[in-house]
């Protein structure tokens, strides 16, 4: 085995609350309320049927096919050859998927401060730092959780708390004005977000205690959905009908706050504390995708690839898109079915076809 | 053993290789940017110039060190100027601000800026192109004030406040005071992209100075009622007294005094506004719009010059049947004018009938300029006297009403 390193449950749902929403809160109440308009705060919640239904496969699949990854088992499904061209093909998303990440990382620090850097800096940056992090394994990733992400949780929490005075709570009527149907299209984006609960696959074979795994799965998922509800919320609240235009609520509800006219200007403050929990993301992303190659190759550390592939996640950040709107247009259009289709479909498809092989093999 | 130590110190000497190079990092950001080579910007004007171009005032802070301390008293705030007003044309306002930087030694920063005037000339051409400049552009805060100044933006900018520092700082405690209208550049991007399409912009004018003041000759800018825009364009002026007519609907009276005299009494009643709560109730019967205005309101008495006897609840009845009067005068005077003359919804009257019927706001919202002027208002108010004051009248009068 690669990795000998043990995290508890609570850090497991630490870390992959991180992976979905980390970027979530920053890009999603646009993307969502496009379609969604006021009612983007009920798009998460129609979205949490797919977390739940993601890790109820998932953990399905690891008991299955205990202490083995979604890369490994998928071999032991469907055959040598099949199973290595699945792996292969969820490895490549995830490829993706860390690279979109890290340019939503970058993206987000080029508009709001470093508007000269060129994007490869702030992305190269962050994924050096990532890289000894990643060097250290699973555990180190599980005590960088533990540690800079009750900083993260709270500080969502108080910065609407700051803005109370600003609230005008009547901007969320009239509910479904136009029925259900744009919160559920507005739904798409969260439902690619919370489909990530996918790579717990990765997680889950490192447990301390795997009795609890399900649990604290579960309860990371509800965790993700109410900060974005409570997000989503506190945005539309604040910004009412220009929810719509505005790219990064989050920050700018930061910036609005105002107490005293003596606690203002504390938008810095939110990103250096907003960073703490991007860097818990980016490394957990970046420690799956060489964890699960080394897997698919069968190396006997992961240590070696992590350079080469911070490297490629770099090039593929720079790839993924031409500009900061193609990014946003992709992922309130295109990139939520490649999400789902790789990140549902595929586990679905392996549960399907073990549950069957087991079937037979009983029979 | 010999290969584990010398592993180990291989480690070691990396390690302190890799410290070498992050002290390279803490030199400092490659673009930073120091203090000094700032043009903090407090306040901003926009006019229209006399090419028909746009022209950018803005209000710069002198960055002074600290002169003597104690010596200058407390006067010196306010005598010597620690602002300067420079001015620029250009199609847009980002394309004045770059005419602007030539004229200015260090960078302009927005970062700082809490005031935008907008001159009377450009409110009534429109302004939504101005506020996408605020609402795009990273720098400049959304939380900054907004006024509508009558003539130029930039002479409110160069006036000299007798107590305050300079003008911008003038103009945000005023409207911090809660007497009039505030409204944030996100209020405002707000209002003008909301259904009712009208916004409200507290109303810059000019007050001569005191005799005794250190600035003689200099006008000193205050709040005087509030513009009114439709769609993006000023279409009127409300008075002070109107103003405070359209903070009742708007649920945006806090504080206020309100005086009155009861029939058959040659003095007045003077109540202090406690708590005010206020509610739109839309109504739509057989095609016809109507809303209720619904107030709730806590006073107390602070001054009492009739011989109205506080004490008595017959006499206190009719002191609030009075007040109620009163606010409902007052809203009345305000809603007649803005919704007969200037046909704009400035209460959020659109807003209050897509809550509550969304449906048919679905349908009408197009004729929404056409139902507005024919909506009836109707007002129900209620007000509690809960204090009469420190003084019993009993006492003063020796109880010679009874």
């Amino acid at each position: 085995m690669i990795e000998k390193g043990k995290i508890s449950p609570f850090q497991m749902a630490l870390i992959i609350y991180a992976v979905v929403v980390g970027t979530a809160i920053l890009y999603i109440p646009f993307i969502t309320a496009q379609h969604a308009k006021r009612d983007l705060w009920l798009s998460p919640i129609w979205a949490a049927l797919s977390g739940f239904l993601i890790v109820f496969i998932i953990t399905k699949l690891y008991k299955l096919y205990p202490k083995k990854t979604l890369v490994e088992y998928s071999e032991l499904i469907l055959g040598r050859t099949l199973g290595k061209i699945i792996g292969f093909i969820f490895l490549f998303f995830l490829l993706y998927d860390t690279a979109i990440a890290f340019r939503e990382y970058g993206e987000f620090v080029e508009s709001a401060f470093l508007h000269k850097t060129p994007l490869v800096v702030v992305t190269g940056g962050i994924a050096l730092t990532c890289a000894f992090a990643v060097h250290g394994g699973i555990e180190v990733l599980g005590r960088c959780a533990i540690i800079f992400l009750p900083i993260v949780l709270v500080l969502y929490l108080i910065i609407y708390l700051f803005l109370i005075p600003d609230l005008n709570v009547k901007n969320i009527f009239p509910i479904m004005e136009y029925g259900w149907i744009p919160s559920i299209k507005g739904s798409l984006a969260p439902h690619a977000w919370l489909s990530q609960f996918s790579l717990l696959s990765f997680l889950l074979p490192f447990l301390s205690d795997e009795t609890k795994g399900m649990k604290w799965s579960i309860l990371s998922v509800s965790v993700s959905v109410m900060t974005m509800v409570y997000i989503n919320l506190g945005n539309i609240f604040l910004f009412g009908g220009i929810i719509t235009s505005t790219q990064f609520p989050v920050f700018q509800a930061a910036r609005y706050i105002s107490i005293g006219s003596i606690f203002e200007h504390v938008e810095s403050i939110v990103i250096a504390v907003w960073v703490l929990g991007g860097f818990v993301q980016l490394s957990a992303f970046f420690y799956m995708l060489v964890l699960g190659t080394s897997q698919w190759l069968k190396l006997h550390s992961h240590k070696p690839i992590i350079l080469p592939f911070g490297f490629l996640i770099i090039l593929f950040s720079v790839w993924s898109a031409s500009s900061f709107q193609e990014m946003i247009r992709s992922m309130g259009t295109t990139t939520p079915f490649y999400f789902i289709t790789i990140q549902l479909l595929i586990p679905m498809l392996l549960l399907f076809v073990a549950v069957i092989r087991e079937k037979l093999r009983k029979a | 053993m010999m290969d584990s130590s010398r592993r180990r110190k291989n480690n070691y000497i990396s390690l302190v290789l890799l410290l070498c190079l992050i002290i390279l990092l803490l030199a400092g950001c490659w673009d930073r940017t120091e203090v000094n080579d700032l043009a903090i910007i407090l306040a901003t004007g926009v006019d229209v110039s006399k090419k028909e171009a746009i022209e950018l005032s803005v209000q710069v802070f002198i960055p002074k060190p600290a002169e003597g301390g104690q010596q200058e008293g407390v006067s010196s705030g306010t005598n010597s100027s620690q602002t300067l007003v420079r001015s620029a044309e250009g199609v847009t306002i980002a394309d004045a601000m770059s005419r602007l930087q030539e004229k200015l030694t260090r960078r302009i920063f927005w970062g700082q800026n809490e005031v935008l005037v907008i001159g009377e000339k450009l409110a009534k051409r429109g302004i939504e192109d101005q506020i996408d400049f605020w609402m795009r552009h990273s720098e400049p805060r959304e939380r900054a004030d907004v006024f509508v100044s009558m003539d130029s933006a930039k002479e409110v900018l160069e006036s000299m406040p007798e107590l305050e520092r300079d003008s911008a700082k003038q103009l945000r405690k005023l409207v911090d005071s809660q007497i009039g209208v505030k409204v944030t550049v996100k209020d405002l991007s707000e209002m003008l992209s909301g259904e009712a399409g009208a916004a409200v912009i507290p109303w810059v004018a000019k007050l001569s100075p005191s005799n005794l003041g250190v600035n003689k000759g200099k006008n000193i800018p205050f709040i005087q009622g509030a513009a009114v825009l439709r769609g993006d364009k000023m279409v009127g002026w409300l008075s002070d007294k109107e103003t405070r007519g359209i903070l009742w609907p708007r649920n945006e009276m806090k504080s206020g005094i309100i005086t009155i005299r009861t029939n058959g009494e040659t003095g007045y009643v003077s109540l202090n506004l406690l708590r005010s709560n206020n509610q739109l109730m839309p109504k739509i019967m057989n095609g016809k719009w109507s809303i209720r205005v619904k107030t709730d309101a806590d006073l107390e008495v602070i001054q009492n010059t009739s011989n109205l006897s506080l004490l008595h609840s017959k006499s206190l009845k009719e002191v609030e049947r009075k007040v109620v009067q009163e606010i409902e005068d007052r809203e009345k005077l305000a809603l007649s004018k803005t919704q007969e003359k200037l046909n704009a919804d400035i209460f959020g009257f659109a807003e209050a009938f897509q809550r509550k019927y969304p449906r048919i706001w679905r349908r009408k919202s197009s004729e929404w300029k056409e139902i507005f002027p024919k909506v009836d208002i109707t007002f129900e108010t209620k007000v509690n006297i809960i204090r009469t004051g420190l003084e019993n009248e009993e006492a003063r009068k020796g109880g010679e009403e009874k």
